[in-house]
């Protein structure tokens, strides 16, 4: 329950951080892929340089986190199907101009090509669900073991 | 609705404040701040699949509120931007929505086989120093580079 609000929370202010930063407009993504514009990378070293010696720090604490245990940070070993998937979603990100996070706010901006996008991931991730018939795939990424 | 947004916050107040999230998200929840989860319990919840992670679902909720509290309520005009601008200079409707269908299928696909998207490796994974997110963002990065350059040199330099 409490879990729920925090995602309910975090989820908007995210959102919220993309829009206001344009992150959800294709032509920002395209500039910054074209090399022209570089906020957005800067927008992203900005936000790791602020919590990657955080979060070095309250491991180091030992934090234990109020709803989900001891703070546990994930540094698995890259695979192959670490760089296969890497690459094929750079060359998705890079033509639809959007990913996964960025293209509800386009939705929520009143822009229909949202719609089409946001169809598409659904189908990319259902495809490749059924292809392993499993939707979860254990990683560094938000797929976690954990449930909680 | 109101206009108290600039038309671009700056990378350097933007950055920070989502660097803040992702440190608060761990420190809450011991989770990563990542969106393609969001999608696959969201579409879990869908299709009724037993073990869905109910949190990732309202967070999916959330990026939409988000969304639309900034662009509907905190910015004046809310014009309908798909932001497409420059494909739209280049392609027709139709084939637009070709390339936006068929691109976000692919990094659907992409993110579900390396196991996290731009949020989830690419900030939260390497903010972990993860070898496999950095190895992930290394690869969507030069890829996506690279297929920008193609599309710019296949266009005649339009896009």
């Amino acid at each position: 329950m409490r879990l729920n609000l925090i995602g309910l929370l975090f989820g908007s202010l995210f959102g919220g951080v993309l829009a206001a930063s344009n992150l959800h407009e294709y032509d920002t993504i395209h500039a910054m892929l074209r090399l022209q514009e570089f906020d957005v990378f800067w927008f992203m070293g900005s936000a790791i340089a602020v919590s990657a010696p955080l979060l070095w720090w309250l491991e180091r604490r030992g934090l234990v986190t109020p709803l989900g245990g001891a703070l546990t940070l994930s540094r698995s070993r890259p695979e192959r199907h670490h760089v296969v998937g890497g690459a094929l979603f750079g060359i998705g990100w890079a033509v639809a101009g959007t990913c996964p996070a960025p293209a509800l706010v386009m939705i929520s901006s009143g822009a229909a090509l949202g719609l089409v996008a946001l169809a598409g991931i659904f189908l990319g991730l259902w495809v490749h669900g059924r292809a392993t018939n499993s939707d979860t795939h254990v990683g560094d990424g938000e797929h976690r073991t954990t449930s909680v | 609705m109101f206009d108290v947004l600039p038309d671009r916050l700056p990378w350097f107040v933007g950055g920070p404040i989502l660097g803040l999230l992702i440190v608060g998200l761990f420190a809450i929840a011991n989770q990563p701040l990542g969106a393609s989860g969001a999608y696959v319990h969201t579409m879990g919840l869908l299709t009724r699949r037993t073990e869905v992670v109910v949190w990732r679902v309202w967070y999916f909720v959330g990026l939409l509120v988000g969304g639309l509290v900034v662009t509907q309520v905190l910015r004046s005009g809310a014009e309908m931007r798909s932001g497409y601008d420059a494909l739209r200079d280049v392609f027709p409707l139709w084939a637009t929505v070709g390339l936006v269908f068929a691109g976000a299928t692919l990094l659907g696909f992409g993110a579900a086989k390396a196991g996290g998207c731009t949020s989830g490796h690419g900030m939260c994974g390497t903010a972990q120093r993860s070898p496999a997110s950095l190895t992930v963002t290394a690869t969507f990065m030069s890829t996506a580079i690279a297929t920008t350059f193609v599309l710019h040199l296949l266009t005649g330099g339009d896009l």
